[in-house]
C-alpha cells in the first residue's frame, strides 16, 4: 500500500520538470552591461529571432541615449548648453516627457538634469580615473544654480532650456526604458512568457510554464541571494544600490548615486528595491527612494505611485511596505529583522 | 505486517532522504560557469576542475580562479575592482562582471533555483 502512495509522488515530482527545449536563456552584452533574455514556450528559431530583435533594440537605445559617447543625447546637451533649441523626433519627446513626469513626481530627487554634477564626480566614464572626489567649492558652484527637469522646455517638437547648466543624464531611467521597449518588441512577436534582465534589473511577463517566474534578490553584502519573489503576470523588479559603482579615496567610499540636494552621494540607504508594472517607473522610483533615504521615502513612494518597496539601510536593517512583505520570501537561514511600514 | 509490507516501508524510508534532498532542500549548486568575453564569445567551463583562466579584454587580462566548485575574479585590470569584490560564485544564477574589461561570468546548475537575479 505504501508503494502505491510513493509512486504517484515520484511521478508527479518528475513531471514538474519541463522538456528542456521549452526554456531558452540567452546572454549578451548591451547597454554597457550583461543582458539576459529568458523565454518560455517558444521554439528555437523564434527564440533566436526574438533575442536578435531585443539585442538590436537595446543597441539602438544605447547609441541614442549614451551620456558621454556621441549620441542623440550628447547632441541635445550640446545644443541646450549653447542656448540653442533642438528639434526632436517623437520617440525622444515621449521619453523626455516620461522622465520629466517621473522627476516631478519624485520631488526632483530623480533628477536627470544634473549631468554636470554626475560628470564632476567622474561617473560619466566607463572606468572612473583614479582621482580624488571633486572639491566642495566646485560642487557648491553647481548647486547654486542646479537645474532640474522643469528647466527643460518641450514645445511642440522643440526642446529648449531655461538653465544653461542643464545636462541630461538618463542613468537612473534609461535601463528601465530600454527594458520596457524590449518587452514591447517581444510582445509584438507574439511572445507572452519572458524575462528581460539588464544588469540585474528586470521585467517579467507571463510565467515559466505552470509555475511563476522566480526571481532571486541579491544580498547587498554578498554575491548570495537574500530573498525570493515570484512574479505575477507583468512586473518589473528594480534595485538601486550604492554598491553598484563606487570609488574609494583616502579610505572613504563614494558611490555613483548623487543626491541633488547635497551634491554628494546619497546616504542612509544601501539599496532600494521596487516592484512595479512598468520598468521605467520602477527604475526612476528605485533611484529616488535610495536618494530620499529612511526619513523621506514614504512620501516619494506615495507620490510616484509605487506600493511595493524594500529598503536596506546602512545597518542592514530592512524596511518594507505591507504589499512588499506579502511578496518576499527570505532565503537566509535566520530571517533578517524587518520593519513593515505603510508608504 | 507482512514481509512485503516491511520491504515497502523500508524502501519508502530509504527513499525519504533522496526525496527531501531533491525536492525540498535544493540549494541550487552551480556546476558550470558561462564566461563571455569582449567579442561576445561564450565559454562554458565546468567547476569541477581547479584552475586559473586568463581572459583578454580591452584593458588587459582578467584572471578567473576556479576552486572547490566555485569561481571568482582573482585579478582584473579595472580600477574599481568591483568584479573582485563580488567574491566567489557557487549558487546557480549568480554572476559577476568586469564591465570595463568586458568580461562576465554567470554560473548555473542543472536545477537553477531562480529564473533571474535582481540586484
Amino acid at each position: 500500500m505504501a508503494l502505491v502512495a510513493v509512486l504517484p509522488l515520484l511521478t508527479l515530482s518528475c513531471s514538474e520538470t519541463p522538456p528542456p527545449q521549452q526554456h531558452h536563456k540567452t546572454q549578451f552584452m548591451a547597454l554597457g552591461t550583461l543582458v539576459t533574455v529568458s523565454l518560455w514556450g517558444v521554439d528555437e528559431d523564434d527564440a533566436a529571432e526574438a533575442v536578435r530583435t531585443v539585442e538590436d533594440e537595446l543597441n539602438r537605445i544605447h547609441k541614442t541615449w549614451h551620456a558621454w559617447q556621441p549620441s542623440t543625447l550628447t547632441e541635445i546637451n550640446a545644443a541646450l548648453a549653447a542656448g540653442k533649441t533642438y528639434s526632436a523626433d517623437p520617440h525622444t519627446l515621449a521619453l523626455l516627457r516620461k522622465a520629466q513626469d517621473l522627476a516631478h513626481r519624485s520631488g526632483q530627487l530623480f533628477d536627470p538634469a544634473i549631468g554636470k554634477l554626475v560628470a564632476l564626480w567622474g561617473f560619466q566614464s566607463d572606468d572612473r580615473p583614479d582621482a580624488p572626489p571633486p572639491a566642495r567649492a566646485d560642487i557648491e558652484r553647481l548647486l547654486a544654480n542646479l537645474p532640474d527637469m522643469n528647466d527643460l522646455v518641450i514645445s511642440g517638437d522643440t526642446l529648449s532650456s531655461t538653465n544653461r547648466d542643464l545636462k541630461l543624464d538618463l542613468g537612473g531611467f534609461a535601463k528601465g526604458y530600454a527594458v520596457d521597449r524590449a518587452i514591447e518588441r517581444l510582445r509584438a512577436l507574439g511572445i507572452d512568457n519572458a524575462i528581460v534582465n539588464a544588469g540585474g534589473d528586470l521585467r517579467a511577463i507571463g510565467a515559466h510554464g505552470e509555475r511563476p517566474w522566480r526571481i532571486g534578490i541579491r544580498d547587498p553584502q554578498s554575491a548570495g541571494v537574500i530573498a525570493t519573489v515570484d512574479t505575477q503576470g507583468d512586473e518589473s523588479v528594480f534595485t538601486s544600490g550604492n554598491y553598484e559603482r563606487f570609488f574609494t579615496w583616502d579610505g572613504v567610499r563614494y558611490h555613483h548615486i548623487i543626491d541633488p540636494r547635497t551634491g554628494y552621494p546619497a546616504t542612509g540607504t544601501v539599496s532600494a528595491t521596487v516592484i512595479h508594472r512598468d520598468a521605467s517607473t520602477a527604475d526612476a522610483a528605485a533611484t529616488a527612494l535610495l536618494i530620499a533615504g529612511p526619513g523621506k521615502w514614504r512620501r516619494v513612494a506615495r507620490d510616484m505611485g509605487v506600493t511595493q518597496v524594500m529598503l536596506i539601510d546602512e545597518d542592514m536593517h530592512i524596511t518594507m511596505t505591507p504589499e512588499m512583505e506579502q511578496r518576499v520570501y527570505f532565503r537566509t537561514e535566520t530571517p533578517p529583522q524587518v520593519t513593515v511600514s505603510e508608504p | 505486517m507482512t514481509r512485503a509490507d516491511i520491504i515497502v516501508v523500508a524502501f519508502t524510508l530509504a527513499l525519504l532522504p533522496f526525496l527531501y534532498g531533491t525536492f525540498w532542500n535544493r540549494q541550487g549548486p552551480a556546476d558550470t560557469a558561462l564566461i563571455i568575453d569582449e567579442s561576445g564569445r561564450e565559454f562554458g567551463v565546468p567547476l569541477d576542475t581547479n584552475q586559473q583562466l586568463r581572459i583578454d579584454g580591452p584593458l588587459g587580462v582578467s584572471v578567473l580562479e576556479i576552486a572547490d566548485g566555485r569561481i571568482r575574479f582573482l585579478d582584473s585590470p579595472c580600477r574599481g575592482k568591483q568584479c573582485i569584490h563580488s567574491g566567489w560564485l557557487d549558487e546557480s544564477g549568480e554572476f559577476a562582471a568586469c564591465l570595463p574589461n568586458r568580461v562576465s561570468v554567470a554560473v548555473s546548475g542543472s536545477e537553477p533555483l531562480y529564473d533571474s537575479i535582481n540586484f
